[in-house]
């Protein structure tokens, strides 16, 4: 008995976990959830609200309708009415490809409360799933203006600018998430992926510093110091620069090399270990 | 142009990077151990990137590193190929064109290989790919005939296997490998597995599970 109680407890805690990190490993998250639901309901006390919530929308990823179906069902019966069931409902909808009907559900989401960012989120994805990313990143932005602290929203039309090769617009909204998130490693590294994809010397000096910033604050970045090394290995190779310049990129370069080598001689050890 | 044959260990690895990652688009490069000259036989493929396609810093350093290595082992890059995020547009994007014009440079007879996400289904009954060959300046769709996939069957069993086993999950493409170093983009250890599912005794063992 106390084994049960305790697998249950285990499994609670690592769907609270994944919920609280944001993981997407839908496929776990539907093995682990669906036997806490059809075992354990009646034991999870109001928990088992958002682990209808967590596992439907695992379940929709994994094209499990029927899990999807039976967590909705529940969540109707529970909070009728309630905007965030309605908006699971259009999920549903999006993951059958319901595209048209899903947009009415968000539509009247919205309706009665325009502020809703979820449905407004949703809509966009629709435009994404379908393949129209000109529309999509209009809305985005559209979306953006009237909730600019919205972080998700700018990664996503980073995302979307990446996609469309215009690197520009993707740098700009990197800067943005730069500016909020000054310790956060991954968007520097990705502003300098950009930067050094645009090309062209003062591009390539940008990509450098901001592949070195990177690496300032998780000297692990394993692509931050291939892109330190192939950045300041391209400036010094380039015909526009004075010596002084040349120098100090080529010593860039050769700290680089050796930082990596010997990231893999450690990985190689460890291997053998 | 000239005929195409796509092994069994290329189409297994190539199809898994595409299930791995069913929410992205994923891309790798084509390789074959035959000399240059005559049919192209793709020997093995090299999965690469599943975030950022289009940027350009670890798509060069994912072919410099390959180049590299095929030097050491005797192999050549010889294609390109990628699987969109939207199951419904399996057309090339301006990267997969960029890229597989890159390989044709030192490849005369290079291969552009989109992989057909919508028709990926555990019993389709042709490979859900598309190929493409460069005619002129510009990348045509090749004749369906003059692409050969021996042991179709036998090779999407293989596929399935690994799929339900799980053992998906052990394919490393490059971007895998930048996340940690120690996970082997070169999937020697997948390669074996499905060279172990390829041998002529499995095959027999669930052709006839298959059949019944």
């Amino acid at each position: 008995m106390a084994n049960v109680i305790s697998f249950k407890n285990e499994m609670r805690d690592k769907l609270r976990k994944w919920r609280e990190d944001n993981h997407r490993n839908s496929e776990q998250i539907v093995d682990v959830g669906e036997e806490l639901i059809n075992e354990h309901a009646s034991k999870l006390g109001d928990d088992i609200w958002i682990i209808y919530e967590q596992v439907m929308i695992a379940a929709l990823d994994c094209s499990r309708d029927d899990l999807a179906w039976t967590c909705l069902q529940e969540l109707k019966r529970q909070f009728p009415g309630s905007q965030r069931v309605k908006r699971l409902a259009g999920m549903r909808l999006e993951a059958l490809e319901k595209y048209e009907d899903a947009s009415k559900q968000y539509d009247s989401i919205l309706q009665d409360d325009p502020t809703n960012t979820a449905a407004r989120k949703r809509k966009i994805s629709i435009l994404k799933a379908q393949g129209k990313s000109a529309e999509a990143i209009r809305e985005l932005n559209e979306y953006l203006e009237q909730f600019v602290g919205d972080q998700e929203a700018w990664h996503e039309l980073s995302e979307l600018y990446i996609n469309e090769h215009d690197y520009g617009k993707a740098a700009f909204c990197l800067e943005e998430l730069m500016m909020t998130n000054p310790h956060n490693h991954l968007y520097c590294e990705q502003y300098a992926e950009v930067k050094y994809t645009q090309g062209g010397l003062e591009n390539l000096e940008l990509s450098r510093k901001y592949f070195a910033q990177a690496l300032k604050l998780n000297n692990r970045n394993m692509r931050a110091l291939f892109g330190l090394y192939m950045s300041a290995s391209h400036i010094a190779a380039s015909p526009k620069v004075n010596a002084t310049v040349k120098k100090a990129n080529v010593k860039y370069a050769t700290w680089a090399t050796n930082q990596i080598n010997r990231a893999y001689q450690v990985s190689y050890a460890r291997c053998l270990l | 142009m000239g005929e195409v044959e796509l092994s069994c260990l290329a189409y297994v690895k190539m199809y898994l990077h595409g299930c791995l990652f069913p929410r992205c688009s994923v891309n790798g490069l084509l390789l074959s151990s035959s000399p240059a000259g005559g049919a192209v036989c793709v020997t093995d493929c090299v999965p690469l990137l599943h975030s950022h396609l289009p940027l350009a810093p670890i798509t060069q350093l994912g072919l410099t590193q390959v180049d590299v290595w095929c030097a050491q082992t005797q192999q050549r890059i010889v294609g390109y190929y990628q699987a969109n995020a939207c199951v419904s547009d399996n057309s090339p994007t301006p990267c997969a064109l960029k890229i597989a014009d890159k390989i044709a440079e030192q490849c005369n007879n290079a291969v552009l290989l989109m992989i057909d996400g919508g028709k990926m289904s555990p019993d389709y009954r042709v490979p859900p790919i598309v190929m493409y060959e460069r005619k002129d300046t510009r990348w045509t769709l090749k004749d369906k005939h003059t692409i050969m996939l021996r042991q179709w069957e036998e090779t999407r069993e293989i596929a399935n296997q690994l799929l339900d086993s799980g053992d998906h999950s052990l394919l490393v493409d490059f971007d895998s490998h930048l996340d940690d170093i120690t996970r082997d983009w070169t999937n020697q250890k997948l390669n074996a597995k499905i060279a172990e599912l390829a041998s002529p005794a499995n095959v027999c063992t669930w052709m006839s599970r298959v059949e019944k």
